[in-house]
């Protein structure tokens, strides 16, 4: 911790809010583009749904590719939010309160974009309900619920409305904020969502409760989410290399490990855009980056079993996998592109304090690490399914086209899309959390220096 | 909220005065515990010599010993991470606690004299289905390597941090032979800025190496000694598995050990403030526990292949299964149930009393484990035929609990020349603590300086 700023409530107030309620000049045309490429995305999907799933690069035997592959990407992304939320905030972590809320946004947008890309990739988003309806009613063939595809979407609502429940408690006095500082419709919105808060001790006691205990609760769902994800890979024998007790824990791990990345993409750009010099600090990011470093290395251990446990075999199938993922053309390549990028490169910078503490340089970094994130999820997916097997008797290969690459782009779009809209109505920074921080902050007289101390009693 | 921190009216003097005490004063208590320990340390030695005599042939006699080396890899290699975590991330309540986990280090030389036997019992990786892939030497070369490079950083960073402790018991002492030896240890230490920025980087720098090391060692015994022993078994989760439940155990044997410090007069430093937090930490272990094992579990469950199957019945419900039923109650059914109460969980008895289900679990699922590997005979790619349960004979009986209470004997011995507590990082806390006013309440502020 660093001797800080004190700032007033009044400032808090103006600073965090003031981009709420007056709407920045690079907003529309920022806004305008996203849509734009959300729009292309929609009109791609549409041309799928259309034209049937021909339009992609899907060929047997290898039938699920790049829309998969963002699927489990998006969740993967979904986890640092409420991750770091949740233990910072049980662990009292000081420098949790700038973060925390951007990190929740993160988990809300994340998911529900990843909700849908099961819906495209199917190609025939009304067979969806197949998921959870008999496949034929006459006879009440019903789907298998020992199958994890099943329990996907129980997990991914029941973490997506645990986090929508989780942002809405934590935004309570924020709500109550804007609304004795608004008129009209805002006001009214305000009214409403703010439930009659008024800061009254009970209420301060009730939100902090219920705080504690979501962060508790949420924390095993945020877990079996990812875990059920890769429990669709594993359990299934059909396919070489999926089949690992390993998966669980390593998608769980290394879904934190893009998830706290992308925070920190937010976070600059946050800073960037609105300007929080006083908010979010270079202490914040060298957090996040001793964060991001314990997490990086142990996903890169746990990678390192998966692969020498994948070689182990010394034959069969499993060592061919292995092979093809790291030596043949076009594979390697993209091998090559996901270690460098997801571990050669941002697990040694982040040793430093420099690097740590620059925030372009975690910008970069944190990019880097999705670039190799996504990769990750793509070796693991189409490799496997694209390796000759027996009693399968069509060989095409995968290359994902333009109305799959389209599709990938909107989604990131739409991710930031919803961000940017949510700071239009709600303060992105939690400024309750801020004025707290301030009250709690105070300095030590420790001989001849002035340390930063925390009230804990 | 209670308080983490130690009792308020503490001074640096007296803190100097309770932390020399477990060097300078010897109760009977002490020596009556001393005793105890020696005999049984004897007895296992005696036990040691019986099971060498038999040779090495005859692998599977070997297994409760090679379970033995597996919880004393657990609890004394792995309660050391509780202080160097701790102090890594700054947490201000480890500093009563922080010495008496860290001190186990000393239990590292034991380690690896343990580990020697199993060298001769483990065959060469040539050849074999093995993490090392036909590696000239492996795995006993590169296994003892890890192993001995685990042992040198642990009493270095053992050693980094008492040696400000080492200054003030030579400060304390009038003269004689204690005096000199405790000089020679300080090392010339007179608290200057720059000695402490060495140790402190020292401290943080091993301390990090450390952990890298545990869980390189717990890869390379969980794979060279249990997964390679057994064939089709390719388990890529149990090194994780197996590090999770060694931190687990290591968190256990600081609560217990916080316990008994308790019980010998040192309640005014370990408030209820530290069993409350490791409670917490060893909460979430017991819950991770759980998720591992069911992780590796539905995985292998699901595959259905005869192979896998042979494994689990090796290793859950064949001839271990109330062994695996046990470490389930134990490890994770029985602390859930009492950890999830805050009350509970916010006390001295309740934290102890799941570490001691905890240590139990620990002990009986390396016994699962290694007793289950070393009892396969077979080689190949697969496990044609479950072994029967290897049951411990008098000679096995003799080397656990000697084994067990060598590791405690070492403990009470290292007491008498390195403090129980960490006087000098005491001593911070209290610089580093301030009463305030923070509007009408009377708070403490905790210094957290960069």
């Amino acid at each position: 911790m660093e001797a800080r700023e004190r700032l007033t409530e009044a400032q808090i107030n103006e600073d965090l809010l003031g981009p709420t309620l007056r709407t920045p000049r690079w907003f529309w045309p920022v806004a305008g583009f996203l849509a734009l490429v959300v729009l292309a995305g929609v009109v791609s999907f549409g041309l799928m749904i259309n034209r049937g799933l021909g339009l992609t690069g899907l060929d047997r035997p290898v039938m699920w590719g790049a829309l998969i592959t963002t699927f489990v990407f998006w969740v993967g992304i979904s986890h640092a939010g409420v991750m770091i939320s949740s233990i910072l905030r049980l662990a009292q972590a000081e420098w949790r309160r700038p973060v925390t809320r951007a990190a929740e946004l993160l988990t809300v947008f994340a998911l529900s974009t990843a909700a849908i890309f099961p819906l495209i990739h199917v190609g025939r988003p009304w067979r969806l309900l197949y998921w959870f309806l008999p496949y034929d009613f006459p006879r009440m063939v019903w789907p298998n619920v020992r199958s994890p595809l099943i329990w996907d979407p129980a997990a991914i609502f029941t973490y997506l409305s645990g986090a929508s429940l989780f942002v809405f408690v934590a935004l309570l006095p924020d709500f109550a904020l804007a609304r004795d500082r608004t008129r009209g419709w805002r006001h009214r919105l305000y009214s409403v969502l703010s439930l009659g808060f008024r800061g009254s001790l009970r209420q301060w006691k009730l939100q902090a409760i219920a705080g504690i205990l979501l962060s508790a609760l949420i924390l095993p769902v945020f877990v079996s989410v990812h875990s059920i994800v890769s429990w669709d890979f594993a359990v299934a024998m059909s396919v070489d290399g999926w089949h690992a007790t390993i998966f669980a824990p390593y998608f769980v791990i290394g879904a934190v490990h893009s998830g706290v990345a992308a925070v920190v993409t937010v976070m600059a750009l946050m800073l960037w855009l609105f300007g929080w010099k006083r908010y979010i600090r270079p202490e914040h990011f060298d957090s996040l980056g001793k964060l991001e470093l314990a997490v990086g290395i142990g996903w890169f251990y746990f990678f390192f079993l998966e692969v020498v446990f994948g070689l182990y075999g010394l034959g069969g199938p499993d060592l061919a996998m292995k092979q093809m993922q790291l030596t043949q053309w076009p594979w390697s390549l993209l091998f090559g592109i996901f270690i460098v990028t997801a571990a050669f490169i941002p697990i040694p910078l982040w040793m430093f304090r420099r690097v740590r503490r620059s925030i372009l340089a975690m910008f970069l970094v944190s990019i880097s690490v999705n670039i190799g994130m996504w990769f990750e999820r793509f070796l693991i997916i189409v490799p496997g399914l694209a390796r000759k097997q027996p009693f399968a008797f069509s060989w095409g290969t995968y290359s994902p086209r333009p109305v799959e690459l389209i599709i990938v782009a909107a989604s990131f779009a739409l991710v930031l899309l919803g961000l940017l809209l949510f700071t239009r109505l709600f303060p992105p920074i939690p400024i309750y959390d801020m004025k707290e921080g301030q009250v709690l902050h105070q300095d030590l007289q420790v001989g001849r220096r002035r340390v930063p101390g925390i009230v804990r009693e | 909220m209670v308080s983490h921190e130690h009792a308020p009216d503490l001074t640096p003097d007296r803190i100097a005065q309770d932390g020399l005490r477990s060097l300078l004063v010897s109760g009977p208590r002490f020596f009556a515990a001393a005793r105890i320990l020696g005999a049984l340390f004897a007895l296992g030695i005696v036990g040691f010599v019986l099971r060498l005599r038999g040779g090495f042939e005859d692998r599977a006699a070997w297994g409760y010993y090679a379970g033995l080396f597996a919880f004393l890899l657990a609890t004394v290699g792995s309660a050391p991470m509780v202080a160097i975590g701790l102090r890594l991330t700054k947490a201000n309540w480890r500093r009563p606690l922080a010495r008496a986990a860290e001190l186990y280090l000393v239990g590292g030389v034991f380690l690896f004299l343990l580990f020697i036997p199993l060298l001769y019992l483990v065959p060469s990786a040539q050849g074999r289905r093995t993490i090392w892939f036909s590696w000239p030497n492996a795995p006993h070369l590169w296994d003892a390597w890890a192993l001995a490079m685990l042992v040198v950083c642990g009493l270095l960073v053992l050693y980094a941090s008492a040696v400000p402790d080492f200054a003030s018991a030579r400060d304390s002492l009038p003269g004689g032979l204690r005096q000199r030896v405790f000089a020679w240890l300080a090392c010339r230490w007179r608290g200057r800025q720059r000695q402490w920025a060495v140790q402190r980087g020292v401290l943080v720098l091993l301390g990090a190496f450390y952990f890298m090391l545990l869980v390189l060692v717990y890869t390379l015994i969980s794979s060279d000694f249990a997964i390679s022993m057994v064939p089709g078994w390719r388990d890529p989760l149990f090194p994780t598995y197996q590090a999770l439940v060694g931190l687990q155990a290591g968190v256990a044997t600081v609560i217990l050990t916080m316990y008994l410090l308790r019980r010998i007069g040192y309640q005014e430093y370990l408030g209820v403030g530290p069993f409350w937090s490791l409670a917490k930490i060893l909460l979430a272990l017991s819950l991770l526990w759980f998720y591992f094992w069911f992780s590796g579990l539905i995985v292998l469950w699901y595959g259905r292949q005869p192979v896998e199957q042979n494994i689990l019945k090796l290793l859950w419900y064949g001839p271990y299964l109330p062994l695996f039923l046990l470490t389930a109650v134990l490890n994770f059914v029985g602390p859930l149930l009492v950890l999830m109460w805050n009350p509970l969980r916010r006390s001295v008895v309740g934290p102890a009393i799941a570490s001691g289900m905890i240590l139990v679990g620990t002990f009986l699922d390396r016994i699962r484990f290694f007793v289950a590997a070393f009892s396969v005979e077979e080689t190949g790619v697969a496990l044609e035929h479950v072994p029967p349960a290897h049951l411990p004979d008098g000679i096995d009986m003799m080397i656990v609990v000697g084994g067990i209470a060598g590791a405690l004997f070492i403990y009470l011995m290292a007491t008498r020349v390195i403090p129980i507590m960490a006087i000098w990082e005491l001593r911070e806390g209290l610089l580093l603590r301030a009463r305030a006013t923070v509007v009408r309440l009377e708070a403490i502020v905790l210094g957290k300086p960069s």
